[in-house]
C-alpha cells in the first residue's frame, strides 16, 4: 500500500471533495471586509428611521456571505491538522447552533415575563441562526488554531 | 519525536516543511496534543529512517 492508497483509505470522498471546493486564502481578507462593512452598515441603520425594505435583509445577507466566505477560505499552510480543527469547529457550531436556536424562543420569553411586555414571539429568523453558527464555526476555528 | 528530530539535527519549521506540514503541527505533536494520520507518521518515519513503533507507543489506556 502506498501513501496515496493510505490517503485515500483515510478520508472518505466527501472529505476530498470539501477540500476542493475551498476558496483560495487571499478570499479571507474580502469576507472580512464584506463583515465589517455589512457589521457598521447595519449598526448605522438602526438609527434611520425611514430606511428601504431591502435594506435590513439585504445587508444581513451581505455579513452571512461573507461569513462563508471566511469559512470557507484556505489557511496559509493547509495541512491534516487544520482540516481536523476545522471538522471540529463545524461540528460544534452545528451543535451550538442547535443548542441557541432551541434556548432562545425561551430566553426571550422569560426577558419578556420579566419586563412584564405582551409581544412575545417565539420565532426567530433563519439569518439569526445561521448568522450565529458561522460565528461560532470561525471564532471556534480561530480559537482552535491559537490553542492548538 | 523531538529527540528523534534533534538526532538529525532539525529543527521544527526544517521538519515541517520536508513532510508538508505546518511549523504549529510538529509542535502539537511533540507535545502530544495531536495523533498525525497514518500516511504523516509513515512519511516521518521516512524523514527518521526508523519504524513508526520507535517514536510512536500506546498508553496503557489505549
Amino acid at each position: 500500500m502506498n501513501s496515496k492508497e493510505v490517503e485515500n483509505c483515510e478520508r472518505t470522498r466527501l472529505e476530498l471533495f470539501l477540500n476542493k471546493v475551498q476558496l483560495p486564502q487571499k478570499y479571507k481578507s474580502i469576507g472580512i471586509v464584506m463583515v465589517t462593512l455589512s457589521f457598521m452598515a447595519i449598526s448605522i441603520f438602526k438609527f434611520i428611521n425611514d430606511e428601504p425594505l431591502w435594506i435590513g435583509p439585504g445587508l444581513k445577507h451581505a455579513m452571512l456571505l461573507g461569513l462563508l466566505i471566511i469559512s470557507l477560505s484556505r489557511e496559509k499552510i493547509e495541512d491534516e491538522m487544520i482540516e481536523t480543527l476545522r471538522s471540529k469547529s463545524y461540528a460544534l457550531a452545528f451543535i451550538i447552533g442547535v443548542g441557541y436556536s432551541m434556548l432562545q424562543p425561551l430566553a426571550n420569553y422569560f426577558i419578556v415575563l420579566i419586563l412584564g411586555e405582551d409581544d412575545f414571539s417565539s420565532n426567530i429568523g433563519y439569518a439569526q441562526v445561521l448568522l450565529f453558527m458561522l460565528l461560532i464555526q470561525v471564532g471556534f476555528f480561530e480559537l482552535l488554531k491559537r490553542t492548538r | 519525536m523531538k529527540i528523534e528530530r534533534a538526532i538529525l539535527n532539525l529543527t521544527q519549521d526544517e521538519l515541517a516543511q520536508k513532510i508538508g506540514v505546518s511549523r504549529q503541527t510538529i509542535n502539537s505533536i511533540e507535545a502530544n496534543r495531536y495523533v498525525p494520520s497514518t500516511v504523516l507518521a509513515l512519511k516521518l518515519s521516512e524523514v527518521f529512517g526508523k519504524p513508526v513503533n520507535d517514536f510512536f507507543n500506546l498508553n496503557e489506556n489505549d
